[in-house]
């Protein structure tokens, strides 16, 4: 019976854990569906008009569709940048290695809004700021390092012995890369994009600085928003992106889940 | 030398700083479809020479020819060259039969072709039903043998196994070295196997390259390695022995004098006469004499205290002492019964069991 207690007790405290980690998360859902001219909880009634103003509303529209090609724009730009950096780090020894490992996590120490007024005086008089561009570029710069220590730990668990075993078998460097070299390490590229994705899907400092208004990405529409209306259309893009954000987790589970099922069934299947 | 069938290994040298060598003049003939075990102890140079005839080394200076062809200046994937890596280097993300087709796939062998060939490699091995699995589905031993099925679909010139059973537990080593036997006579492909086991290199080999220190101290065959060592080192690295300083009395005939044994009988020598030089004797060439068992005529005898015994059911290791000199001698069960510890019994050799060798200073 004590056990059953205490269980009981344990079962209590992790509820009320996940409700303190969740609840700021799963506010915005029901705020959503509110029909308030501002963000109010309680909603005094419910409604879906702020969804159907946000799918016709260029205000809304114009900053989500900013935030999908700035991130995207920075995580292949990071790829691109970093793949062949973390190869060249990890795999030889040349003169001012040490001296590259510490610049290419420079970023990482320094402060955001540090960076920021950086960017904001230096992108200005290129003409960089409030583009695209501007953006994807200060973006890429801030990723590099989570992407470099991400790559540089799957490379340094990689078996070289692979590579070696496919040039005996008979491939050449170009084609080890292909068939093997990546392949294996794909998972550990997908992560690494991925991770450069949300760091410029979440940013906010450097977006706020630099992004103007021709670029805004979400993050800054949000704080612009709260600042003047806090209308429920922060709540709405905000209930929007869970969902996606909780489909695409367990929709990677359920795939799993189906494939190891089909591992075990075997040959045949 | 351009007629020569084979792999020819010409006084290659390896040396990584350009002060030490890892390969210090290693020269090897390997006439076509033998199977040479390279034995040593690790750092010996044994996998670097390896590396090299696979070419993911290149040699300091030295030649590697095979069939009188030089291999030096040609990349590894053009030498059709099969090897097995220690630990496998199976491709994770490919099924046991995609991993065996993988070579098929390079040389542009049809898809068809591939599998039906990758299938017939698998069932060489023993492992058709497992065909569509992933490496990571199959037991130490079977990815051992998609391994070696993988390395000989494509019909190499030569097979590299790089100490391929040391990861596997002893039933499963003995089996293997079993099968790798097998295939290599069914094939008839010159193979070379590099290990630090000697009993696997004893079992296996028509011939054994014995490394120390990068270079060569002795090739060849198994029972020649083990009876007539070359070096002081080979008689230590293969198999249990028992060392004596001598000073030779007379090299033709073949006696010598030790300060523990006395006046002995061994093999002719051409070492000088009065020359310093150890003689080695193994421990299973001693025999109990007594009243019961007397000496065979013309056989060496002296007497040893017994210190120790290790019982190894079928045999039992006697640690004693001749003199002031400690003693291995390695007596079969039964002869063993009655011997007890701080007793002296009284054993004989014969001449030709024991063997000279220089010195080493």
């Amino acid at each position: 019976m004590r056990l059953r207690a205490r269980l009981s007790m344990l079962d209590v405290t992790t509820w009320l854990i996940l409700a303190f980690i969740a609840a700021p998360l799963l506010i915005v859902v029901p705020m959503s569906f509110s029909t308030a001219p501002s963000l109010e909880f309680p909603p005094p009634a419910w409604g879906i008009d702020y969804y159907r103003n946000f799918f016709h509303d260029p205000r809304w529209l114009q900053p989500t569709l900013n935030s999908f090609i700035i991130a995207l724009g920075a995580s292949i730009l990071t790829m691109l940048l970093v793949v062949p950096a973390a190869f060249a780090m990890v795999r030889h020894r040349f003169f001012g290695r040490a001296m590259t490992n510490l610049l290419l996590l420079l970023p990482l120490t320094a402060p955001h809004i540090v960076i920021a007024l950086g960017y904001y005086s230096y992108f200005g008089t290129m003409h960089l700021t409030q583009t695209h561009l501007g953006v994807i570029l200060a973006h890429t710069c801030l990723s590099v390092p989570m992407v470099f220590l991400t790559l540089s730990a799957a490379l340094k668990g990689f078996d070289r012995n692979l590579e070696r075993a496919a040039a005996n078998l008979g491939a050449s460097p170009l084609r080890v890369f292909r068939h093997v070299t990546f392949p294996v390490l794909r998972p550990a590229f997908l992560v690494a994009a991925l991770f450069a994705f949300v760091q410029s899907f979440d940013e906010t400092v450097v977006a706020l600085f630099i992004s103007g208004r021709d670029a805004a990405t979400l993050p800054r529409k949000f704080f612009d928003s709260m600042r003047t209306q806090a209308d429920p259309g922060v709540a709405v893009v905000s209930t929007l992106l869970l969902a996606v954000v909780i489909t695409a987790v367990v929709g990677s589970r359920l795939v799993r889940r189906r494939r190891m099922r089909l591992q075990r069934l075997g040959p045949g299947v | 030398m351009s007629d020569r069938t084979g792999l020819d290994i010409a006084n290659v040298v390896k040396s990584y700083d350009g002060v030490r060598h890892a390969v210090d003049g290693v020269s090897l003939a390997i006439p076509k479809g033998e199977f040479v075990t390279f034995l040593g102890p690790s750092g010996s140079g044994k996998t670097t020479t390896l590396m090299m005839i696979a070419g993911f080394e290149e040699p300091t200076s030295g030649d590697i020819r095979l069939d009188g062809r030089s291999l030096v200046s040609i990349a590894p994937h053009k030498r059709n060259i099969g090897m097995v890596f220690q630990n496998y280097a199976l491709f994770p993300h490919m099924t046991a039969a995609d991993n065996v087709a993988f070579p098929l796939l390079m040389r542009g062998v049809e898809r068809r072709d591939q599998m039906r060939r990758a299938a017939a490699a698998l069932e060489t091995v023993g492992l058709g039903a497992m065909a569509s699995r992933h490496p990571r589905e199959l037991s130490g031993g079977q990815q051992q043998r998609v391994a070696l099925a993988r390395a000989l679909v494509f019909e190499p010139d030569v097979l590299l196994l790089d100490e391929p059973l040391g990861a596997l537990d002893k039933n499963l080593r003995e089996q293997m070295q079993v099968e790798i036997k097998h295939l290599h006579r069914k094939l008839g492909i010159t193979t070379i196997f590099v290990t630090h086991d000697q009993t696997e290199a004893m079992t296996m080999s028509d011939r054994i390259a014995v490394f120390n220190n990068g270079r060569i101290e002795q090739f060849a065959p198994p029972l020649e390695v083990y009876a007539r060592p070359a070096t002081q080192f080979v008689g230590a690295f293969v198999g249990d022995s028992n060392f004596f300083d001598v000073r030779l009395r007379d090299p033709a005939q073949g006696t010598v004098v030790s300060a523990e044994l006395g006046e002995v009988a061994t093999v002719a020598s051409p070492l000088a006469a009065s020359s310093s030089a150890r003689l080695m004797i193994r421990p299973e060439a001693f025999r109990i004499v007594d009243a019961a068992r007397p000496a065979q005529e013309a056989m060496n005898q002296c007497d040893v205290l017994i210190d120790g015994s290790v019982n190894y059911g079928d045999s039992v290791l006697v640690l004693g002492r001749a003199g002031t000199a400690s003693i291995r001698l390695r007596i079969s069960g039964h002869e063993a019964m009655v011997l007890q510890e701080g007793q002296t019994i009284r054993v004989g050799w014969r001449a030709e069991d024991s063997c000279l060798l220089a010195s080493v200073d």
